[in-house]
């Protein structure tokens, strides 16, 4: 299994601009109201250092993935018991966006549709292209969707020029202050882009130098993406409408009224957002997957992409009926130590680790 | 296992049409118009205005000229506007779908005696709400009787009340914005006002129908102020930014006939005086006016003529607009979002301020500038004798 560079952009990126699109600009608002644009901007950078350190890392180790060098660099216990923090955070991240995707599909449209079955569509076609193709499959299907997907969302940002005023967005800075701009950063930072997955790819890419060029791109636009739609959301809504919005994205996309003719074009980005919620989910499923059989030692990683999939299924439907487990988007715990530990002390523990042995041996 | 697979493909194909959430547009009630009433103690009534579909006839044809009316209202009573949906719902043999609703006509009672603020969470949280559709406060009787009226030249009434909003350009009244100004601090909202009259039409036939009559100028707590009238209120409308082309006319000096003048364009900006002291602000309008009518002796292919004219229309403009502007000021209701420029002009100043802005409105001193170009002056002359 090889990946191209060009195709690693769009993977990333697809993958990317899906969660950003969703979870943070609400959580940057609810902090720092008018300002949620630079607490973005923050998040998108600290995320950027932390594919630069993630980089590195993979650079350091090539021809192994996350399970193979972390067992190297910390030994066989300490590194397998880490590693399965990555494993979570996959499994959370796959999780949230499927058990997001079912939701508002039965709210917007399929009223009466069971939760299940459209669950039981989106994951059979993931766990089918995953155990047909692997990630070559996965990443051909970015390849084609992407660009649609990524230019059609830019789009989107510019097809409310009516509503918007931009003076919304003032005053910069004064209403907020740094903490509240700081604290919207930090609780949106982790559901921003997904650096975590190129540990996993940095494999299977054929020519190393061109793939990290084109990791960092595709890092780069879905931040600024997220950028230009917290500002568009603001200079829409307002910052106190803004706050509350839970799929913004998708409210804005309802505003769209062009020359009073071209209106409720919201039908057509929900099956677009769907492409792109299928290869996030099946870049997920892969690498979760893959790393789990490196793990275990056991050889058949397709085998155990089904049964991952059964069982997030199981997940998903138990979640459900228990309420708690679906909101865990402010959870003390996950942002006071689950997301730092496994973006910032892990890759930096790695880095450092890695150089300290480059350094020895030469 | 390709036998297995084939059969899983096969069995997802079935449902996979999406069969079990199809709807037929014949199972619709399409939903043009709502009114809220209020129905004593906290309940609200929510009226319906229902297409029926078989009635109507194309876009041209227009009226309801036959004896078969081609909508119907229908209400209910209750708690919130789900509950009295789901009761109209029941008396309907169609699924009710507002995503296409054109007005949301409130009654001046209701906008007095219940929190209006309440009616948001409805249009915000249900995605069947487009927050496109207009809200107009129906003055002088019951919202349900707007929406019961039949329109001479339009289908329904709600539809009439749509064109007209957008034949006489004023766009920036959707529930949307509405909704925007009452939640900001700096801002009050200013709603259009609907009024029925009797007018008629042709012979002996006289017939209700409801006519744009003013702007209705909120507070903070989102209940009527004052409601302006039809000159004052698209004066206060420019001044608040929202302005629409419109018509003027003024007298000239010494009542010696009027000017005429259709303004397009219409703008405004505002600032602070020199010296940054955020109590007395500066409203400048523009708009670029073209002479229509011209009952004075001047000669507009006279430059010296169309100079005075200019400059005589831009005072009384100013005049005008300054007078609207100290009725507004009085009432303490800031419509014209001079709030949120000092919110944003003087951010910190604006954090001692904004609990009683509407205190302090009242004694902030605002001048009214008028800027307006004299783009044309017709294609004649002087005055045809």
């Amino acid at each position: 299994m090889k990946v191209s560079g060009y195709q690693m952009f769009w993977l990333i990126s697809v993958s990317s601009i899906i969660s950003t699109s969703y979870l943070p600009l609400k959580l940057a608002a609810e902090e720092s109201r008018q300002d949620c644009w630079i607490s973005i901007l923050l998040g998108g950078i600290i995320m950027m250092a932390v594919t630069g350190v993630m980089l590195r890392v993979c650079m350091q180790n090539q021809g192994k993935t996350l399970v193979a060098f972390m067992k190297d660099l910390m030994g066989t216990v300490l590194g397998k018991a880490l590693v399965t923090i990555y494993f979570l955070l996959w499994f959370m991240q796959m999780f949230t966006i499927a058990r997001g995707m079912t939701e508002f599909q039965n709210l917007v449209m399929l009223h009466r549709t069971p939760m299940s079955v459209i669950l039981l569509f989106m994951l059979f076609l993931v766990a089918y292209a995953v155990y047909r193709g692997g990630i070559t499959a996965v990443s051909r299907c970015a390849e084609v969707i992407g660009p649609i997907f990524v230019f059609i969302l830019f789009v989107q940002l510019f097809l409310n020029p009516q509503d918007m005023d931009f003076k919304r967005v003032l005053p910069i800075y004064a209403d907020s202050g740094w903490f509240h701009i700081v604290k919207g950063a930090f609780k949106a930072y982790s559901y921003m882009v997904d650096p975590s997955i190129i540990l996993m790819l940095f494999f299977f890419v054929e020519i190393k130098r061109t793939a990290a060029r084109a990791i960092l791109w595709g890092t780069a636009i879905p931040i600024l993406w997220g950028v230009l739609a917290a500002l568009v959301l603001i200079s829409v809504t307002g910052p106190v409408i803004g706050a509350e919005l839970i799929t913004p994205v998708y409210t804005i996309s309802k505003f769209v009224s062009i020359l009073n003719f071209v209106q409720n074009i919201d039908a057509f980005f929900i099956p677009l957002w769907l492409l792109g919620a299928f290869i996030k989910l099946a870049v997920g499923l892969f690498v979760l997957s893959y790393g789990l059989s490196e793990w275990t030692g056991f050889k058949n990683w397709k085998l155990i992409a089904c049964l991952t999939t059964f069982v997030w299924m199981a997940c998903l439907i138990y979640s459900t009926h228990n309420i708690r487990m679906s909101y865990t988007l402010k959870n003390p715990f996950l942002n006071g130590y689950f997301y730092p530990i496994a973006f910032f002390v892990l890759p930096l523990l790695m880095w450092i680790i890695g150089s300290i042995r480059q350094r020895t041996k030469a | 296992m390709r036998i297995l697979l084939t059969y899983i493909f096969v069995l997802l194909l079935l449902p996979a049409a999406g069969c079990t959430d199809f709807v037929e547009p014949n199972q619709l009630a399409f939903v043009m118009g709502t009114a809220i009433d209020y129905a004593g103690d906290g309940s609200i009534e929510v009226n319906f205005q229902i297409v029926i579909p078989s009635q109507m006839s194309g876009p041209f044809k227009g009226g309801s000229s036959g004896d078969s009316d081609n909508f119907v209202v229908l209400s209910a009573v209750g708690r919130d506007i789900f509950e009295a949906s789901q009761k109209i719902q029941k008396k309907t043999s169609r699924r009710l779908m507002t995503n296409h609703r054109i007005v949301i006509a409130i009654s001046e009672e209701f906008f007095n005696k219940n929190d209006v603020s309440k009616l948001f969470d409805k249009l915000g949280r249900d995605p069947a709400n487009n927050l496109r559709d207009v809200i107009i406060l129906v003055k002088g009787s019951k919202a349900k009787d707007f929406l019961m009226l039949k329109h001479p030249m339009e289908h329904l009434s709600s539809i009439a009340a749509g064109k007209e909003l957008l034949i006489n350009d004023m766009k920036s009244f959707s529930s949307r914005e509405f909704i925007l100004d009452s939640v900001s601090e700096g801002t009050r909202p200013l709603v259009p006002v609907m009024q029925i009259e009797k007018i008629r039409l042709s012979g002996n036939k006289t017939k209700q129908i409801a006519v744009v009559s003013g702007f209705a100028v909120l507070n903070k707590k989102l209940k009527v102020q004052d409601i302006l009238d039809n000159s004052e209120g698209s004066a206060a409308a420019w001044m608040a930014g929202k302005g629409s082309a419109d018509g003027i006319t003024i007298p000239w000096k010494d009542g010696s006939g009027t000017l005429s003048f259709r303004l397009t364009h219409p703008e405004r900006r505002i600032r602070s005086v020199r010296g940054n002291d955020p109590k007395h602000l500066i409203l400048t309008v523009k708009a670029q006016a073209y002479l229509l009518e011209n009952k004075t002796p001047l000669d507009m292919y006279n430059v010296e003529d169309v100079v005075e004219v200019q400059k005589y229309m831009n005072e009384q403009i100013q005049k005008e607009l300054q007078q609207t502007m100290d009725r507004v000021r009085q009432r303490g209701s800031d419509v014209f979002g001079f709030g949120e420029y000092l919110h944003r002009k003087h951010p910190y100043w604006w954090k001692s301020q904004k609990n009683d802005w509407d205190e302090t409105f009242k004694e902030t001193d605002v001048m009214v500038k008028a800027d307006i170009l004299l783009r044309s002056v017709g294609a004649s002359g002087s005055q045809l004798k």
